[in-house]
């Protein structure tokens, strides 16, 4: 019971993050080999939004 | 043992289905517990789900483990990234979770509680979820298209183009109305209209927050964000009975419209990390836990329905919007049965980050299905209020009068007694002035909700706290639809334009995003604004426009899909795409008609202008007047033009599927198939 509500807890945090955009972020840096500076996430954030608001959102 | 439990427990869940769904439908008795409808839905949507959605799953898609999505093969850790599928299952309900199945309910509840429910639930069963399912499907095979794409390529460029157009005439009226929606819960509110003009300098403080002292915090500054707008709400009563500071956010519709059209210009035109993005943020949170609470709340306080199965405005003689059940109730609920929209979502990013292709089945099934229980939720939280108040708080001026006593008067009348000291009482109660004819569905809604959260704790003493959060809650992620609907119009625009003058397509030049954002702007600002100036309320003439559109580019999701059914030699099966568009079809093409044509003033935009005009001609309209009453009947027919102009976008689309499908079936088309070709899956089962 106390495992199934911790892997529920996890999983509500990682919707919670990849909804913030913060799951994207570190799969960047992996993806590019990088570190986190404020530069970084600038370049990265930009780059999503631009995309993100390219599409409609839902009525 | 335990396959057998499980048949039995299947068959005891669709006996519940069953029984309280035929429950809910016989019972005329006094009240009805809202617990049986939250078992009806609940029961209808696991049984849907798990029967009628596996099948389509199995043996209409075939569904295969074995083959590698494009999240697998395309993967780039930006769009294209395997997901774990109830991360994605909450992506996706996220994403399509809009105001419109919290606010169609709620209108659509002036016919009773019966019609909404049924329809909401069978609707979405064997409707909306399938729709959603089959276009998630259509995207992932063929690596994420859009639906845009997919009916260029399916169908062909004719459709492809009508498919385009559609939506960015759908925008502009969804803009307008979701707008005047927040216009009229706003209208004189200090309260209200102080929390929500506090959230704009909340999120221009987040997003420099998250740009340049705590770069990629985004969850910290959420949360810091949303205890300083629950902040707001407490310090918008201080501020609405401060005789100084409360004439300052006591605004007029006009006013209002005017403030929300400049805030959706500023926007779509500054740079999106400062005002949009961190809006955005914190609505999506907000709203997945505003609606959380909900479904906890309605649990814990099971409240009666108040409002009786029917009432007598089956005949088509509603105050909220005219017209008979058929079509009209079928239009107003759009998004919590099926919404053309969420094909645009299914076909958007969702479909780029399924890790194997039967998580599509819980995503594109099963979120639709928690969208349409947010609607059932909405209609308990309306149902739940007493008839008079909620017919009080939704009817226009134009209907029961200005004058609180010939409001009440009227509707008593009607059947539903109210008296304006109950309706005085239950304003104080919530921190405002008044509650009559704040019409739009936002604010019955946020009553019902602010008694349902009462009742679990805090009493009456926290109504007004609880009332202007659930409309700091429908303001903040309608006004983030706005923002992120204007910005996407404009990237339309410039596409549309950049073909007449490339610099016009250019998305960084600032002539031309100020040029674009302001011409999107006006054109659901003027919508907006007519819909404020209307006596009849606005919402009578554009929640229905709004609700064909939406269930028009549905249509057009459909053609796609039976296409797709069709060329995949699945025709014996193509019925489970082909009814629900026949359905919406009849339906959106009635309602169209009638809105066009009816020779009943308050259905038919011509019949209305038909009506001005003759008062005109008659010299009964004042001096004063008569401008108004010009700009009145050029309104009606211009909504007359709009909705015809969607009619014959969706018989376009609709010829040239059918044609399509004819020449498939006969041979004369080449059966291309546009799927991506079959590739093995690398990936284990626990990578997924």
């Amino acid at each position: 019971m106390r495992s199934a509500i911790a892997q529920f807890g996890a999983i509500v945090a990682d919707l919670l993050r990849e909804l913030a955009d913060e799951n994207a972020y570190r799969r960047h840096l992996e993806a590019h080999g990088r570190a986190h500076s404020g530069e970084e996430w600038r370049r990265f954030i930009d780059a999503r939004l631009c995309a993100k608001y390219t599409r409609p959102k839902c009525c | 043992m335990r396959r057998i439990l499980g048949h039995v427990l299947w068959a005891g869940i669709s006996a519940l289905a069953a029984v309280s769904l035929g429950g809910i439908a016989l019972w005329r008795g006094e009240h009805i517990n809202s617990l049986w409808l939250v078992i009806a839905a609940v029961c209808t949507y696991l049984a849907g789900f798990r029967f009628y959605g596996k099948f389509i799953a199995a043996r209409v898609m075939a569904l295969d483990n074995k083959r590698a999505t494009p999240a697998e093969r395309l993967r780039n850790g930006h769009d294209f990234e395997p997901t774990n599928k109830w991360i994605l299952f909450g992506h996706h309900f996220a994403a399509i979770a809009g105001p419109g199945p919290l606010v169609g309910p709620v209108l659509a509840a002036q016919f009773g509680y019966l019609p909404g429910t049924l329809w909401i639930i069978i609707g979405a069963v064997v409707g909306g979820c399938v729709q959603d399912f089959v276009i998630l499907f259509a995207s992932m095979r063929r690596n994420g298209k859009s639906l845009g794409q997919m009916a260029r390529e399916e169908i062909g460029r004719l459709g492809g183009f009508t498919a385009l157009l559609t939506v960015m005439f759908i925008m502009i009226i969804l803009l307008a109305v979701i707008g005047l929606v927040v216009v009229n819960a706003l209208k004189g509110s200090p309260w209200g209209t102080f929390t929500i003009a506090a959230t704009m300098p909340i999120a221009v403080f987040m997003g420099l927050y998250l740009r340049y002292w705590r770069p990629g915090k985004v969850l910290e500054i959420s949360v810091i964000g949303f205890v300083l707008v629950v902040a707001s709400v407490f310090a918008g009563q201080a501020v609405a009975q401060s005789p100084a500071l409360a004439p300052w956010f006591t605004l007029s519709g006009a006013a209002l419209a005017g403030a929300v059209i400049l805030y959706g210009f500023l926007a779509s035109a500054l740079p999106v990390w400062l005002l949009l993005a961190p809006r955005d943020y914190l609505s999506t949170f907000v709203k997945l836990g505003v609606i959380f609470m909900l479904a906890l709340g309605i649990l814990f306080v099971r409240p009666e329905l108040e409002l009786p199965a029917f009432t007598r405005f089956v005949d088509g003689t509603g105050p909220i919007f005219a017209g008979k059940i058929f079509p009209f109730c079928f239009i107003t609920i759009a998004c919590g049965a099926i919404s053309g929209f969420h094909s645009l979502i299914s076909s958007g990013t969702t479909p780029k980050m399924i890790a194997r292709e039967w998580h599509a089945w819980p995503i594109g099934y099963g979120s639709m299905a928690l969208e349409s229980f947010v609607a059932i939720m909405a209609l308990i939280a309306a149902c739940a209020l007493q008839p008079g108040v909620y017919f009080a708080v939704n009817s226009p001026a134009g209907i029961v009068g200005a004058a609180p006593q010939a409001a009440v008067e009227t509707i008593t009348n009607w059947g539903f007694p109210v008296t304006t000291q109950t309706m005085s009482e239950m304003a104080s109660q919530v921190g405002e002035s008044t509650l009559f004819q704040r019409t739009g569905g936002a604010p019955s809604l946020a009553l019902g909700m602010a008694h349902i959260f009462a009742r679990t704790g805090g009493g009456q003493a926290i109504l007004g706290f609880w009332y202007h959060f659930a409309i700091m809650f429908e303001a903040l992620f309608i006004l983030t639809v706005i923002d992120a609907g204007t910005r996407v119009g404009r990237f339309m625009l410039q596409d549309l334009l950049g073909h007449i003058w490339k610099p016009l397509g250019k998305t960084g030049w600032m002539p031309g995003i100020i040029g674009t954002s302001a011409a999107i702007v006006l054109a659901w600002g003027y919508f907006l604004y007519q819909g404020v100036r209307d006596p009849l309320g606005g919402i009578n003439s554009l929640w229905p426009l709004f609700g064909i559109a939406n269930q028009l580019l549905a249509a057009v999701a459909l053609c796609v899909a039976t296409t797709i059914l069709i060329k995949m030699h699945r025709l014996r099966y193509a019925w489970m795409t082909a009814a629900p568009l026949a359905w919406l079809v009849v339906v959106t093409f009635t309602a169209g008609w009638q809105k066009i044509f009816s020779d009943v003033p308050r259905i038919g935009f011509l019949a209305r202008a038909a009506e001005l005009q003759a008062m005109i001609d008659a010299g009964k309209v004042p001096a004063a007047k008569l401008a108004e009453t010009r700009a009145l009947i050029f309104n009606e027919r211009l909504d007359a033009v709009v909705c015809g102009i969607f009619l014959a976008l969706v018989a376009t689309i609709l010829i040239d599927s059918i044609r399509v499908w004819i020449g498939i079936l006969r041979g004369a088309l080449a059966n291309e198939t546009t799927e991506a070709p079959f590739v093995l899956t690398n990936m284990e089962p626990e990578e997924a």
